[in-house]
């Protein structure tokens, strides 16, 4: 499978993989998340975990159990970390945190591994299993830089027992961590379904589906339906857009059907998009890969006008299709976009619409900073990147840091 | 004739914990931090932007321009980093930069986070025997490779001469190896560099 991505990366970078994993073969890797299916972080370990093996280290996955009850608990743990705001922790929340814990302890097996990643908090309980001589690490993919301070004492309790973190970006490392502290930004997979290479016929087909004009110009968000998203921005933004430019507006995204306020914020945004039939609203299916790849290729411009976030790989994305994008000067998002090389980075809905407009009206600026933004894509943030980063990550551990 | 060995350098990441909202914290902690994380913010990122036109390819300099100090900005954006052979004496010059053009120690800036580079240096398995097969192994090797023989082996050796004019000058292809050593990796990416030395190895 390695050498499927040889075409992405620079010339020797799998023989250099090969060679950091000379060192580790036979150690015994295990990650441990709270879902097989369904969001970022399963979709990089369905690609890592195989990668590691034919690399030659023994790496499994396993999916902690739990039911209605716990996810409401780690739900509301998730967002009172990402964001402060709402009902604190409970008591009861906690017992059902550690009741959950304990019964995972018992059915997963830790033991016979060198290293255990633990992501996010959902698993974070499980450091209780650790043994002497095993090196833990608690892999955070959320952005815990503010959260509501009785929940993340909660959580600091168990973080500071592991022996190592990993965040995203170093904006969001709490200051109460006190054990070595990894910068490992997520990653694309070239392979997937969601960014592998289309067909231009195809992506018309798919565009001209769902009823967007693939002659006139195409302005995307993809994101789900989430006020911390800003819906409402990008079509403020995108209607100063229309007094001067003749253009189309897609919001793609999707919300589950356990998700009320993803509902209530789909609906706010039919009902802002009016009767305005260039503004197309998507509420696609979780598993529509294909479609949101030949969207995002289709697109002129795409936007991440995002409030808040994880780290927003949608902008990775978009920029690995070659698409210029107009993004949040926030977090993840100013990580991936360098101003005006790879893209716009935007602190208001006036700037946003200044610089769709821009790129729309110069066709030049567009391509140039749609190769820049590719390349920095290939360099920085595709999954070969990351295994290189767990690798010497998994050295460093087990040979002191 | 002597062996050449291919090598690349990879790293990763690690937060020093040290972040600083002035100036004044800032120097400090540019005094105080390991060579790692100097090496991270000047090498790591000369490597990471090299292929892309950034105004500010050193994450210390962006620090400066977003902060509202120009001057610094430049001066840290000119540090010649083929003219330096350790980070202690780099160091000190950034030091002094600060001190000489630094104002307003103490106005609140967006944080900066020290960072350092958790290295690693491999042994490709390439050897070169002759011209022929450097030429060769530098087709072969990535652009991870060219760095570390021609950028970060300066560090190593402590000397002004990358690894391949070393080579050069031992097996008596002086021109070659003064012509390689005058490549301007400052301003050049590391893809025009691979044609340039494949060039030079050529003629």
């Amino acid at each position: 499978m390695l050498e499927e991505y040889e075409r992405f990366t620079d010339p020797g970078t799998i023989k250099e993989l090969e060679l950091l994993a000379k060192d580790l073969k036979g150690v015994r890797v295990l990650h441990v998340n709270s879902t097989k299916e369904g969001g970022g972080v399963a979709e990089i370990l369905h690609r890592l975990v195989p990668l590691m093996n034919e690399l030659g280290i023994e790496c499994h996955w396993e999916v902690i159990r739990g039911d209605e009850e716990f996810f409401r608990v780690t739900k509301k743990l998730h967002n009172l970390l990402h964001m402060p705001g709402g009902k604190t922790l409970e008591p009861s929340d906690v017992v059902t945190y550690m009741r959950y814990t304990f019964e995972n302890a018992a059915h997963i097996d830790t033991d016979p591994y060198d290293i255990v990643f633990v992501h996010d908090p959902q698993p974070l309980g499980l450091i209780v299993k650790k043994k002497k001589g095993q090196r833990w690490v608690w892999r955070c993919h959320i952005d815990v830089s503010s959260p509501e301070e009785e929940a993340w004492k909660f959580v600091e309790t168990f973080v500071n027992s592991y022996d190592a973190t990993v965040f995203h970006i170093p904006e969001f490392v709490r200051e109460g961590v006190k054990v070595p502290t990894f910068i490992i930004p997520p990653s694309i997979d070239p392979l997937h379904e969601k960014n592998v290479e289309l067909e231009e016929e195809f992506v018309r087909s798919v565009v001209e589906r769902f009823g967007i004009d693939p002659e006139r110009p195409i302005i995307l968000q993809v994101s789900r339906f989430d006020r911390l998203k800003d819906p409402f921005g990008v079509i403020e933004a995108y209607r100063i857009v229309r007094k001067r430019i003749d253009c189309q507006l897609v919001l793609a995204g999707s919300f589950a059907s356990d998700d009320p306020e993803g509902e209530e914020v789909y609906s706010e945004v039919l009902k802002a998009k009016g009767e305005d039939p260039d503004i197309h609203v998507l509420n696609l299916p979780p598993d529509s890969h294909i479609e949101i790849n030949a969207l995002q290729r289709g697109a002129d411009v795409v936007v991440q006008k995002s409030v808040r976030e994880g780290f927003g790989l949608t902008v990775s994305e978009a920029m690995w299709k070659g698409k210029p994008v107009v993004g949040s000067n926030i977090g993840g998002i100013r990580r991936q976009i360098i101003n005006g090389v790879t893209g716009y980075l935007v602190n208001s809905t006036e700037g946003t619409a200044f610089r769709i407009k821009q790129l729309l009206l110069d066709e030049d600026l567009k391509r140039r900073l749609g190769r820049n933004a590719k390349e920095r894509v290939r360099r920085s943030f595709l999954i070969t990147r990351h295994l290189k980063d767990y690798l010497i990550l998994i050295h460093s551990l087990l040979k002191g840091l | 004739m002597p062996e050449f060995r291919f090598r690349s350098e990879l790293w990763t990441a690690q937060y020093t914990g040290i972040k600083a909202s002035t100036l004044g914290t800032f120097l400090k902690a540019l005094r105080e931090v390991d060579d790692d994380t100097i090496y991270y913010h000047l090498y790591r990122n000369l490597f990471e932007y090299h292929f892309l036109p950034t105004d500010y390819w050193n994450s210390f300099s962006y620090w400066f321009a977003e902060n509202g100090f120009p001057v610094l900005a430049e001066k840290f954006l000119a540090l010649d980093l083929m003219e330096c052979v350790c980070i202690p004496d780099i160091r000190e010059e950034m030091v002094r930069i600060v001190e000489r053009e630094g104002h307003s120690f103490d106005k609140l800036c967006k944080p900066f986070y020290f960072i350092r580079a958790v290295r690693r240096i491999v042994d490709l398995g390439e050897v070169a025997r002759d011209i022929k097969e450097l030429k060769e192994g530098v087709r072969k090797v990535g652009v991870h490779s060219l760095f570390y023989h021609l950028v970060t082996s300066r560090l190593v050796h402590r000397s002004p001469i990358n690894d391949f004019s070393r080579w050069l000058l031992e097996v008596g292809e002086e021109r070659k190896a003064e012509e390689i050593n005058r490549l301007d990796l400052m301003s050049t990416d590391l893809y025009q560099v691979k044609e340039k030395l494949i060039e030079i190895l050529e003629s």
